[in-house]
């Protein structure tokens, strides 16, 4: 099956501090991944690097067999994007962001759906800048999925949600698994990962020292459950031993 | 085209809430031209001119708006979606930067197209001014001196590192612009040695061209501010579309 999103030898650092080193990443067409790692370890700046919107010094990067540099126009008709920061203009409405995004694209969704779908529907006229962190969150998924995009990228997907919404924010993204989207993420949730994802990737100071899936990840560890095995594969090993 | 009309109807409104421009480019010249109307009324530019005080000022006047969508307005808004990292946004979407520009340049056109007609409303009104030469000349003045203008701020918006770096730049250009080239001190009651000084800014050069073309002076006495006018829109705009910077 073909690769949707294809990395290779994938290297980016900033005055000489290393944010990423020789990542390969392949995700398949219907995929979700997910890209783990605490805090610093070099999930934005490999999400931004896929993108394109940072130069990666190194390697390399495809998306739907395309540049992102090169063939940004074609590419993001197909492409959503939610970033790890809600960047919105000042005193915008919630309807006028969705006017505004909807307008970009050839064939839009309809917002409207969409709001529904994520239960924010009655906020079509709110400022952004009113909404809640939850209700901004979602918000920002809405707009990723606008495009009618065949491949997704959220960063944090559901940072500052309630339990409620997260579930509901999954149902929703599972319902579109089924019509072949394809998702790259980041989260801070094992359970969400283990919900969502097919494959994942752990990242430590830059570099790759999971590549799988979640049962693989378990089974490589003596823990049962994935947020242990999660944490033994991010705990500094020489560490263990010091402390007390 | 569709994103151009859906983002010009959404920035304006984004724009009129902000009020600042209402304020600056739509109230500020009114008001010039009431105070200056009021003070000097219809007497003659100088001893044994053709035209009144207010016949010379009013091209200078008609600018104070393009002084402030453009110096001021327009760099502001680009650093500021550029700090706040819209244009990050917009980068991983189809759009061309071009079309961003685009609409920001439109929409502080249609504050100095609307600043122009009412500071010809009022003059006309209260103080029986009308416009001596052609309108198609003076008109066709505005539009460079607008064109010349906004493309400085693009191009401070364009390239200024950051949001603070571009108020400042945008703060020398502005007041220094507002109250030197005439726009709202008029520039014929200056001392010669503040003219000269007050020649170099390209406000200066822009209301030299409206003043002519507003009292039917011949286009011959001005050709040398046209052309600095127009090379100066040239050059500024080439470097801020080819240094476009989204973050």
């Amino acid at each position: 099956m073909e690769s949707v999103i294809k990395v290779e030898k994938l290297s980016k650092s900033y005055s000489n501090v290393t944010a990423v080193k020789n990542l390969d990443i392949a995700v398949r067409r219907g995929e979700f991944f997910g890209l783990l790692g605490a805090n610093g370890a070099g999930k934005s700046t490999t999400i931004e690097c896929i993108l394109g919107t940072v130069k990666q010094d190194s390697g390399v990067v495809s998306i739907l067999g395309m540049n992102p540099q090169k063939d940004r126009k074609i590419l993001f008709e197909r492409v959503g994007v939610q970033f790890q920061e809600a960047n919105y203009q000042d005193k915008i409405r919630v309807m006028e962001l969705c006017e505004i995004t909807a307008s970009l694209y050839k064939t839009p969704l309809d917002y409207e759906n969409l709001l529904k779908q994520f239960g924010i529907s009655e906020k079509l006229k709110s400022p952004v800048s009113e909404l809640s962190g939850g209700q901004k969150q979602r918000l920002f998924i809405v707009l990723a999925l606008i495009p009618n995009p065949e491949v997704v990228f959220l960063d944090e997907l559901t940072t500052g949600l309630d339990t409620r919404a997260r579930r509901d924010v999954w149902n929703s993204l599972s319902s579109l698994k089924e019509k072949g989207l394809t998702i790259l993420l980041t989260s801070h949730f094992m359970d969400e990962v283990e919900a969502l994802c097919d494959k994942i990737m752990i990242l430590k100071n830059g570099k790759s020292i999971f590549y799988g899936t979640i049962q693989e990840a378990v089974a490589s560890t003596p823990h049962e459950k994935f947020e242990d095995a999660y944490l033994w594969y991010t705990e500094e090993r020489g560490e263990e031993n010091e402390g007390i | 085209m569709k994103a151009f009309k859906t983002l010009f109807k959404t920035e304006f409104k984004l724009s009129l809430r902000g009020m600042d421009m209402f304020i600056f480019a739509i109230c500020m010249p009114v008001v010039a031209v009431i105070i200056l109307g009021s003070i000097f009324g219809n007497k003659p530019a100088f001893d044994g001119a053709s035209y009144s005080f207010l016949e010379q000022s009013f091209g200078a006047v008609a600018t104070i708006a393009i002084c402030a969508g453009g110096v001021m307005g327009l760099p502001l808004v680009i650093s500021d979606y550029r700090s706040k990292k819209i244009l990050k946004r917009f980068k991983v979407t189809p759009i061309s930067p071009t079309v961003i520009l685009a609409v920001q340049v439109v929409i502080y056109a249609v504050y100095s197209f609307a600043s122009l007609i009412l500071v010809y409303a009022t003059a006309a009104i209260f103080f029986n001014y009308h416009l001596n030469g052609s309108w198609l000349q003076f008109l066709g003045a505005y539009l460079i001196v607008m064109v010349s203008m906004f493309s400085i701020g693009v191009l401070v918006g364009g390239i200024a590192p950051n949001m603070k770096m571009a108020g400042i730049i945008a703060s020398l250009l502005y007041f220094p612009m507002l109250i030197f080239s005439g726009a709202t001190l008029p520039y014929e009651i200056m001392p010669v040695t503040l003219q000269k000084a007050a020649d170099i800014m390209p406000l200066t050069q822009g209301i030299k061209i409206l003043k002519a073309t507003s009292l039917g002076l011949p286009i011959d006495s001005v050709l040398a501010p046209v052309i600095v006018m127009i090379v100066l829109a040239v050059i500024c705009t080439g470097i801020s579309i080819r240094f476009f910077q989204w973050e």
